[in-house]
């Protein structure tokens, strides 16, 4: 059971976001979904800056590692050097398998790295994994504003 | 003993004589002109310039082009022998003959050890036609063989070039076009579990083959990045006993081996230098076919090795369904089937997957077959000349 978190997921695949969509849909999940298409407006949504002025702080971020403008990895990077934002747990969603981009994620602090699914029962569930670990079973950092 | 009766084709004829630009690196003007003479008096028709220190040697080797460089050993106030330096800092590929008065053995051997191609002794002129003709022989077939080795070099670069681009290709296309795939399998399979029996029988049909045909194209091409890894990856050569690595492939098929009651007999198996996961993958796709393909009765194979020569070479043999002698080339390419899906599943990469590694150490492997009367595949890894202990290191 989850109420009141927001998730952002950065994604350029807009088909992926609705499939993660879908997913959560079949799951308990009962907060925000928010979604960005490249790396540089997922660091104007962290940074509520532009149109963004008004995005929630996510609770989760879950982010692919192939983006336009700024890849995943320099997004997960801008986070954990900042302050303000290098709490927020960031799960690397991804279809890459390569062991590099595994490592580099892990090293820039990345809070777990998840294998994109090929199949859709699979991916829910995934999702579904993800959803209950990180909004049912663990303690997330406090929001304080 | 003239030059003509050494070269009884030669025959002195003004105009059929060969035309010949020589340099002379030479102080004495009465050297020269016998050296001239000794050249010109049956064999060639000789274009020359003569100079005697270094400024003057550069000017006529770029101006006159020379063929041959006749260099006097002792000079005033440079040594002939230095010509071949400056010939070689040009860039150029001239013959030098030393050329010169009383010369010991040991200055003489000295000569040819830094590059000269011969020496002739100002008292014996009689042979200087022929040492030259001998040197712009050899140098022509040298240019030949150079030529040649260059074009091999070539070849090989452009092989391996196009090689690397095919592997290139076949690993982004695949990692490519699984993304937009994963898209369509996903989707199709959401429509057919949220929609089915929601819109009508043919729907439900339609929708099922698309979804089918996504999931095997996934597979399709999973196999394919597979295969194009086998070359991409450099695995680790280690001193590896086969014994072990069939026990692996034993563990890996256990339950197709239960299922099917198959038998392995291992015998005679060595230690080669290979990669240990393509060498596991090899004898697994080889025994997987001889489980899968299996006949009646329950697979028995047999996995033997003998040394033959510089290689060993392996067979796996099995009792199974066999195959027809004009298939036995056409099983090791990717992703030719024998089979209808339905009868044997699978995509036929295995055996192009084996063939790929098998020649990757060098080796060849084929098989030999009757329908109905089981398969032998054989293969071939050749035992490398050099020591294990020497590249153990690497």
């Amino acid at each position: 059971m989850s109420t009141g978190h927001d998730l952002l997921i950065v994604d350029d695949n807009p088909a992926d976001v609705s499939l993660a969509r879908e997913a959560l849909k079949t799951c308990a999940y009962k907060g925000t979904i928010s979604s960005v298409g490249d790396g540089v407006e997922a660091l104007a949504f962290l940074g509520r800056r532009g149109n963004f002025s008004n995005a929630p702080k996510p609770d989760l971020v879950l982010l692919d590692l192939n983006l336009p403008k700024r890849d995943g990895l320099a997004v997960l990077a801008a986070m954990k050097a900042s302050p303000d934002l290098r709490r927020i747990p960031v799960v690397i969603f991804s279809t890459s398998r390569l062991e590099k981009d595994i490592a580099r994620s892990y090293e820039l602090g990345a809070n777990c790295y998840v294998g994109k699914p090929g199949n859709l029962t699979e991916f829910f569930s995934m999702m579904k994994l993800i959803e209950e670990f990180w909004f049912g079973s663990v303690s997330l950092p406090p929001r304080g504003e | 003993m003239s030059g003509a009766a050494t070269q009884p084709a030669k025959q002195p004829s003004a105009g059929t004589k060969p035309q010949l630009r020589a340099l002379l690196v030479e102080d004495n003007q009465l050297d020269a002109e016998l050296v001239l003479r000794a050249l010109r008096k049956n064999d060639f028709e000789v274009s020359a310039v003569i100079v005697q220190d270094e400024a003057a040697f550069v000017k006529a080797l770029l101006a006159h082009c020379p063929e041959i460089v006749l260099a006097d050993y002792n000079l005033p106030g440079w040594k002939g022998m230095e010509a071949l330096n400056v010939i070689r800092r040009q860039g150029l590929d001239i013959p030098l003959i030393v050329v010169s008065g009383a010369l010991g053995d040991v200055t003489a051997v000295e000569c040819i050890k830094q590059g000269a191609t011969d020496y002739v002794l100002k008292d014996g002129l009689a042979r200087l036609p022929e040492v030259v003709r001998r040197a712009l022989r050899e140098k022509h077939e040298h240019g030949l063989r150079q030529q040649a080795e260059k074009d091999l070099a070539k070849k090989a670069d452009e092989l391996a070039r196009s090689n690397a681009d095919l592997e290139q290709f076949a690993y982004v296309a695949s990692h490519d076009l699984q993304e937009p795939l994963r898209m369509v399998a996903a989707y199709t399979q959401l429509l057919s579990e949220r929609y089915r029996g929601k819109l009508d029988g043919d729907a439900d049909k339609f929708i099922g083959y698309a979804s089918e045909g996504a999931l095997r194209m996934q597979v399709l091409i999973q196999d394919l990045l597979a295969f194009s890894r086998v070359g991409r990856k450099e695995g680790a050569l280690t001193n590896l006993d086969c014994k072990e690595v069939l026990q692996e492939v034993r563990q890996t098929l256990a339950a197709a081996m239960q299922e099917s009651g198959a038998v392995i007999i291992p015998s005679n198996l060595p230690s080669v230098w290979a990669d240990r996961t393509q060498m596991a993958q090899l004898f697994q796709n080889l025994i997987g076919n001889a489980i899968k393909f299996r006949g009646k009765e329950a697979p028995v194979i047999s996995v033997q090795a003998e040394k033959e020569n510089d290689h060993w070479l392996f067979r796996v043999a099995d009792n199974g369904i066999g195959i027809a002698p004009e298939y036995a080339e056409n099983i090791f390419v990717v992703f030719q089937r024998l089979h209808a899906r339905t009868e044997y599943p699978g995509n036929g990469i295995g055996l192009a997957i084996c063939k790929k590694i098998v020649e990757r150490y060098g080796g060849r492997i084929w098989v030999e077959s009757q329908p109905g009367s089981g398969s032998t595949f054989k293969f071939t890894i050749p035992i490398p000349v050099s020591t294990p202990e020497r590249e153990a290191g690497k």
